[in-house]
C-alpha cells in the first residue's frame, strides 16, 4: 500500500496589518504507484477549492470592524469587494514576507501607531509600507528597530540567517 | 576529506560548514579567496581574537559616515558636533586593542580624514540616500547558490552603490576597483534582488589616513554580465571547496596581517593517516 499525503496553505493579508491562514491536509491511499501523478493531481484540486471556499470567511478582525463605502473598499489598508470577500492583490507586500512579518511583529509588540509607522514610509520612501521593495523595507526595519531600542551592531545583522558576515 | 576537517568538522561542529554553505557574504567570499586555512581558522574553527587597531578606526570611521548619511535621510540638518560626539563614543567602546603607543594620534587621524571627507565628499548636503547601511539578501536557491547577505553602506539617491574605505596608503584606482570586485559585484547581486533594477553605478570612497588626510573617489560601472558569472563561479567553487574541505594555507604577502599567523605556522597539513 503507497500512502499519498497532500497539503495545501495559503496566507492572505487583512485590513489592519492583519492576516490569516488555513492549511488542510489528506491523505490518500494507492495501490499502485502509477495512480501517484493522477492522485496528487485531484487532491490539489480538492485542496485548494476547499481552502479557497474556507478562507473567504475572514471572521474576527482585531481593532475598528471593516466598514466599506459606496465603492466596496474599507477604511483600512485592505480593500474589499461588494461581498465582503478580501482582493488578494491589494494585500500583497512588494517585500519579501519575511521582511513583512517583521514590520508586522515590531508594530504589534511595540503597540507602535499603525498610520504612523505609513507615514514614516511615506516621509522616507515617497510611498506606503506595502509598496516598499526589499531594499527599502530593510530600511524601514532598521529605522523601527532603532525607534524600539533594538538595533543590532552591523556584524550581528544576519545571525539569524547563518552566522558571521 | 583531509584528516584536519574530519578533525574539525566531523568531531567539532558538523552543523558550522552546513551552516556556512547556506548563507554566504562579500566577507566570507574574500577571505576564501584570500587564504581557506584563514577561513577555516575564522569561520569553522570560529577562533576569535582581539579586534586591531586598524579594524577600530574603520569602525569609528563607518559608525560616524552612517550616523551622517541617516541624518541626510531623516531630512536633518548636518551637525559636525553632533558627528564628533558620535566619533567620540565609538571610538571609547574598544578593549584589548594594542595601540603600539599611538592611540592618540590614529584618533586624531580618523577624526581628520572624517572632516576632510566632510569637505571633499560629492554628496551633497540635500542628496537623499535611497539606503544607509541595510542588511539584505539575495536568495539564488534558482541558479543552485546559497543565499547572498551583506550590509550596503550606502545608495545614493538614484541607485548608485557606494562603500567607504580607510586606507593607509593612497590607492590606485585600477587596483582598488580590482581588489574590491567581489564585494562590489556582491551590491550589485543585491541591490538588483531587492529593488529589481539595476544599479547606476558603484563608487569606492576612500578616507586615506595619512598625514594630511586625503579622500579618493573612484568610480565603477555597473555589474556586468561576465562579472557576474564570475561571482557566480566563485560561490560554486566556496560550496564544493567547503564540501570538500579545502581549507588549504595560501602563504603571501597577505599573511603580513593575518591573525592566525601563529595557528597557522603550527599547521601540519592536517594529514594524520
Amino acid at each position: 500500500m503507497i500512502t499519498l499525503e497532500a497539503n495545501y496553505s495559503k496566507k492572505i493579508g487583512l485590513p489592519g496589518y492583519s492576516s490569516h491562514q488555513f492549511s488542510v491536509t489528506l491523505k490518500s491511499e494507492l495501490t499502485d504507484i502509477a495512480q501517484a501523478e493522477k492522485e496528487s493531481a485531484r487532491l490539489y484540486d480538492v485542496l485548494q477549492q476547499s481552502v479557497d471556499r474556507n478562507i473567504q470567511q475572514i471572521g474576527f478582525l482585531p481593532g475598528e470592524p471593516a466598514k466599506t463605502n459606496g465603492n466596496g473598499h474599507t477604511n483600512g489598508n485592505g480593500h474589499q469587494n461588494g461581498h465582503g470577500q478580501p482582493k488578494p492583490e491589494s494585500d500583497k507586500w512588494a517585500c519579501s514576507d519575511k521582511q513583512r512579518e517583521l514590520i508586522l511583529k515590531i508594530t504589534e509588540e511595540h503597540q507602535l501607531d499603525k498610520t504612523k509607522v505609513d507615514q514614516l514610509a511615506q516621509d522616507r520612501f515617497g510611498k506606503g509600507v506595502k509598496l516598499l521593495n526589499k531594499l527599502e523595507a530593510s530600511g524601514l526595519i532598521e529605522e523601527l528597530l532603532e525607534q524600539t531600542g533594538q538595533t543590532k551592531p552591523r556584524g550581528q545583522r544576519f545571525q539569524k540567517a547563518g552566522g558571521a558576515r | 576529506m583531509i584528516a584536519l576537517v574530519e578533525n574539525g568538522v566531523s568531531h567539532g561542529e558538523p552543523s558550522v560548514v552546513e551552516t556556512l554553505q547556506k548563507t554566504v557574504s562579500a566577507s566570507r567570499l574574500n577571505c576564501w579567496l584570500q587564504c581557506r586555512l584563514k577561513f577555516y581558522f575564522r569561520y569553522v574553527q570560529k577562533l576569535t581574537k582581539p579586534k586591531t587597531a586598524a579594524l577600530h578606526y574603520g569602525s569609528v570611521v563607518h559608525l560616524v559616515l552612517q550616523q551622517w548619511n541617516l541624518a541626510r535621510w531623516r531630512k536633518q540638518p548636518f551637525e559636525l558636533a553632533k558627528l564628533k560626539q558620535v566619533f567620540e563614543t565609538g571610538w571609547l567602546d574598544q578593549s584589548q586593542i594594542n595601540w603600539d603607543g599611538e592611540e592618540v594620534e590614529q584618533k586624531t587621524s580618523a577624526w581628520n580624514a572624517l572632516e576632510k571627507y566632510f569637505t571633499e565628499t560629492p554628496i551633497k548636503a540635500n542628496e537623499l540616500p535611497e539606503a544607509v547601511e541595510v542588511p539584505v539578501e539575495a536568495d539564488l536557491s534558482g541558479h543552485g547558490l546559497p543565499v547572498l547577505i551583506g550590509v550596503l553602506d550606502l545608495v545614493r539617491a538614484g541607485g548608485c552603490i557606494v562603500d567607504f574605505k580607510t586606507a593607509a596608503k593612497t590607492p590606485d584606482s585600477d587596483m582598488a576597483l580590482h581588489q574590491n570586485g567581489v564585494q562590489l559585484d556582491c551590491y550589485s547581486v543585491l541591490y538588483r534582488e531587492s529593488t529589481g533594477k539595476r544599479e547606476s553605478g558603484r563608487e569606492l570612497h576612500h578616507l586615506v589616513k595619512t598625514k594630511v588626510p586625503k579622500v579618493i573617489i573612484t568610480p565603477a560601472e555597473p555589474m556586468l554580465e561576465y562579472q557576474r558569472t564570475r561571482l557566480f563561479r566563485l560561490m560554486e567553487d566556496y560550496v564544493d571547496g567547503l564540501d570538500r574541505g579545502d581549507f588549504i594555507p595560501a602563504p603571501g604577502f597577505g599573511c603580513m596581517g593575518c591573525e592566525f599567523v601563529r595557528e597557522c605556522r603550527k599547521f601540519d597539513g592536517g594529514r594524520h593517516a
